[in-house]
């Protein structure tokens, strides 16, 4: 770092500010309706603790919703989207 | 009596009497008119008494008894004016004009009057005493003629009475028709100067027992009580104050019997009953003072005690043979003694003893000792805790009173007149309204008197539109608003309240379940009725448990506006940190959740939790990059080490609205966060991050040749220093495309660094476009002479422009734009509409999707921003379209 005038930064400590966000081409769970970059109607923190989930036909939802979903579906569960079977992604 | 009031009578006398007794008659009334005369005006000259009783005998002889009396009476009423009265009030006379401007040196006066009046008294006592003897004279004459004839003695014992009572009116009536109108003033200053001087000697005797008898100092009421029971001044003093003082009390005990058998005995009274509430009037005054530090009540007390019931002891006791009403019953079981007194001092009804004595006194010290702090209440709440004994004083004088009303009144007029005005700032306001909170709870716990004085605070506060924000700092900060709480100057007012629940619940553990049958009857026993003022409609006192945090939100209306604030207060805070301490957050934290609820506080308690995962994934972050790093050690050589990054990751979705201002960071920098930002996607997967780059905190060391200086900014001022680096001056214009932002917002941030002296503004070629330059650094350094080197200047939303979180004001605009269509619409259908309108309008027509639920006062001041802004026009109250 040299510069062509007498100021020097020699020292500098820069605290940044960001914010996450679920990239997920939608805004909205689209079982509690609720924002993906929020949490599901049963938890209290967002992010890691209430986290998303993509299905096979790349639906997101948020894990804990689409996990009720699925234990409610007998026997086999559907997209509530789409309504192609469920696959977690990935899983197969 | 009966010949004189039946003129038939009286004639059919005179037909009967014949010359020689005629004659008789006229000699021996001529003899009698002779002998009385001299008689009176004889002075100590008895010598003429027994051709006097003859005349008087002969006279009675014929039926004349009542002649005989009347003209002795008249006779002795014509001297007595004439000698008496007339010496009596040419005493005075001197003080008939002097007395007002002597008031100015009573001291002198007193004496004075002390002299002359009992010179005068003296005078016209031994004038009355002949006087008397003359009258027991003739009572004697009438008598011993009677007394063979006819009747028996007690006759002749009423004819005395009769005959000395109707002396004893004239003797009054003459004194009183001629009374010149400064006497009674001179009484109340000749009593008033007689207790001043008593009340030395007794302050006195008071320390002088206080040093003997240091270790019963605690029954020295007691002590007063029982001699005052006893009737007994003499036993305790054999010293020789003790003669002193009974001289004293002898002296005036002899000025009132006198002024008393003039017939001055209300005016006696009077006088001395004034002359005693002016002297405990002034005591009150002089022990309670300015001083709110200390109790005064029982120092009172033991005062009246002392000395005024003293000196009405004795005198009571001195006067005890004359006046009859000085019963045994006033000793200690009066009855008076259980109920309290109802009669006012200044109405003066004659005394019926020491107790009642007692009990007005006391009252009256109650009252004034009242009336001294309620108009100086204001003060005593200002300096709250230390002057508590001060409030716990009129705590008891409003009991003994009930003069709680007066108390309202005084001090809201005090509130309306010194804290309620435009030049008080809120936060006295607030923190006076606190103090009136504890202290009248103190008084009033049911918290009656507390709403009425509360109401026009909290209407003024609800004006003022920094109150809210005021409150939340009052609550979370240290009244010191020292963060940190390393300056410890005092607490929170959240901690003290908690501090003041968790006592309260110690105290009252076994409160609901653990109650027993016998709690229950002490509980039952210890019921008090409301106050008269109390409001039926606002519930009984159960329910109205003084809570102070309950009657401030009170203030802002709902716990909402208050927590919203709270969490725009928090999100500044926050995003300013350099670091990721949030102790003393968390704890402010928690203590709101005690109080407004769980769910009330998710979102703050979700932007402090983000704060906590902000510090794990930094370390994470900076850990396995550290890793990659060192095994492929390609680094560019422009490239800083991802140490000088840290970040703070926030959910948006829970955190107010920010500030959102594009800014170009630099080059570096840049590479930095999106390196930075590709491994956070790479740990925490699908999740990614978006830079807010205009939010957080710099903290820079500028070296210039001969000195360094420290600074902690916004990045957008490091963003600007930074492009100095490559080059020493820049146009405002090139600056701002630069840095990637509008050159306004440029030019007002870049003041910043030129007030302290770092760069310097010179008109360009352009008007609107300014050259600024680096400045050397010899040229200021005089300017941060004492400072350079290590001066670390914190900038933390130092003005209002630069805040990261848009204010609730601006987000509260925000929404309201939403409604600026609806209102336009609404204006071009009705051509004009008022405000009220408006608001009624919005709140029928607006109820999907958002819902409008601004108050009138939101409206309003929206309103009056499009005015400002041409869009409306206001006349008369009603807003119009501007054309």
């Amino acid at each position: 770092m040299f510069s062509s005038t007498p100021l020097y930064l020699c020292h500098f400590q820069w605290h940044a500010v960001a914010s996450w966000t679920w990239d997920a081409q939608d805004e909205t769970c689209g079982i509690c309706r609720m924002a993906f970059d929020g949490c599901c109607p049963d938890c209290k923190l967002p992010g890691d603790d209430c986290p998303l989930i993509w299905g096979a036909c790349n639906h997101a939802f948020h894990l804990h919703c689409i996990l009720k979903w699925v234990n409610s579906q007998t026997p086999q569960a559907h997209c509530p989207m789409c309504r192609r079977e469920w696959q977690f992604k990935g899983s197969e | 009596m009966e010949e004189s009031t039946s003129p038939d009578c009286k004639l059919g006398i005179l037909e009967t009497l014949d010359g020689e007794a005629i004659q008789e008659i006229i000699e021996s009334y001529n003899g009698f008119c002779a002998t009385a005369k001299s008689l009176l005006n004889g002075a100590g000259d008895l010598s003429v008494g027994t051709e006097f009783v003859s005349y008087v005998h002969s006279l009675c002889n014929h039926g004349l008894q009542s002649l005989v009396r009347d003209h002795f009476l008249r006779a002795l009423e014509e001297t007595f004016e004439k000698v008496g009265v007339l010496k009596f009030w040419q005493h005075f006379d001197a003080y008939s004009k002097g007395s007002c401007q002597e008031k100015n040196k009573p001291l002198n006066y007193d004496d004075e009057v002390h002299q002359v009046l009992c010179k005068a008294l003296e005078e016209i006592c031994s004038e009355k005493q002949y006087q008397e003897k003359c009258l027991f004279m003739l009572v004697h004459a009438i008598q011993s003629y009677k007394e063979y004839p006819l009747e028996g003695k007690h006759v002749s014992d009423s004819e005395r009475v009769h005959l000395f009572a109707k002396y004893q009116l004239m003797v009054s009536s003459v004194l009183m028709a001629s009374l010149p109108p400064h006497f009674p003033e001179m009484l109340y200053w000749y009593f008033k100067g007689r207790l001043e001087e008593l009340s030395i000697i007794m302050d006195g005797e008071l320390e002088d027992k206080n040093e003997s008898q240091d270790k019963d100092d605690m029954d020295l009421d007691e002590k007063g009580k029982q001699r005052i029971g006893e009737m007994d001044i003499d036993e305790s003093y054999n010293n020789g104050k003790f003669s002193e003082k009974s001289k004293l009390v002898k002296q005036i005990g002899k000025v009132v019997r006198d002024l008393r058998s003039l017939g001055f005995t209300s005016m006696t009274e009077n006088a001395y009953a004034s002359a005693i509430f002016s002297l405990l009037k002034s005591k009150v005054h002089n022990l309670a003072g300015d001083d709110y530090r200390s109790s005064v009540l029982e120092s009172i007390k033991a005062w009246i005690q002392v000395v005024p019931l003293q000196f009405l002891n004795a005198l009571l006791a001195y006067l005890g043979e004359a006046v009859s009403y000085e019963s045994p019953t006033t000793g200690l079981k009066s009855p008076l003694a259980s109920r309290p007194s109802s009669c006012y001092p200044g109405i003066d009804t004659p005394s019926e003893g020491l107790i009642r004595w007692q009990l007005r006194l006391e009252y009256f010290a109650y009252e004034t000792l009242q009336d001294l702090r309620i108009a100086k209440l204001f003060e005593i709440i200002v300096d709250y805790p230390e002057s508590s004994p001060a409030i716990e004083d009129l705590k008891q004088c409003l009991e003994y009173t009930g003069q709680h009303s007066k108390l309202v009144e005084s001090f809201i007029s005090a509130l309306k007149y010194r804290l309620l005005t435009a030049g008080a700032s809120t936060n006295d306001i607030l923190h006076q309204y606190v103090s009136t909170i504890k202290a009248l709870r103190t008084i009033d716990p049911t918290g009656v008197f507390l709403e009425t004085v509360g109401e026009p605070i909290r209407d003024y506060l609800r004006g003022r539109k920094d109150t809210i924000k005021c409150i939340v700092t009052m609550l979370t900060d240290g009244t010191g608003g020292n963060p940190n709480g390393s300056g410890s100057t005092g607490d929170s007012l959240l901690e003290e309240l908690n501090r003041d629940e968790e006592n309260q619940e110690n105290i009252g553990v076994d409160d609901d379940f653990n109650i027993d049958d016998k709690q229950a009857w002490i509980n039952a026993a210890r019921w008090e009725p409301d106050p008269v003022e109390a409001d039926p409609l606002k519930g009984s006192r159960n329910r109205r448990k003084v809570d102070i945090l309950g009657m401030m939100v009170g203030i802002i209306g709902s716990k909402d506006q208050l927590v919203n604030e709270y969490r725009v207060m928090l999100a500044e805070k926050l995003l300013n940190k350099s670091d990721y301490e949030i102790d003393s957050e968390i704890r402010t934290l928690e203590l709101l959740k005690i109080h407004f609820g769980e769910s009330s506080m998710q979102r703050c308690e979700i932007m402090l939790n983000d704060l906590i995962d902000s510090k794990r994934t930094n370390a994470n972050i900076k850990a396995t990059i550290a890793k990659q790093s060192q095994a492929g050690s390609d680094l560019r050589e422009n490239e800083i080490s991802l140490d000088i990054l840290d970040s703070t990751i926030i959910s948006s979705n829970f955190w107010p609205p920010m500030q959102d201002e594009a800014l170009i960071v630099p080059g570096p920098v840049d590479q930095l966060l999106s390196d930075y930002a590709k491994r956070f996607n790479e740990i925490k997967t699908p999740r990614k991050l978006l830079w807010k780059k205009n939010l957080g905190t710099v903290k820079l060391e500028l070296q210039f040749d001969d000195r360094t200086v420290q600074f902690a900014v916004a990045p957008i001022h490091a963003a600007i220093i930074m492009q100095f680096q490559d080059q020493t001056s820049w146009t405002s214009k090139s600056l701002a495309a630069a840095i990637g932002v509008p050159v306004d917002v440029m030019n007002r941030r870049i003041n910043f660094w030129i007030s302290k002296g770092i760069l310097a503004e010179s008109g360009g070629t352009d008007s609107n476009d300014h050259l600024y330059t680096l400045v050397e650094g010899l040229v200021d350094s005089s300017k941060n002479g004492g400072n350079s080197g290590s001066c670390e200047e914190l900038l933390l939303g130092d003005e209002e422009g630069e805040r990261s979180v848009a204010s609730v004001e601006d987000q509260i605009r925000n929404e309201m734009t939403v409604y600026e269509k609806f209102i336009l619409g609404m204006l071009t259908n009705f051509g004009s509409m008022a405000l009220d309108r408006i608001h009624n309008t919005l709140k029928m027509f607006c109820v999907a999707d958002p819902p409008y639920d601004k108050s009138l006062q939101q409206l309003q001041s929206f309103l009056s921003g499009l005015v400002s802004e041409e869009k409306l026009e206001l006349r008369d109250g009603m807003y119009f379209l501007k054309k």
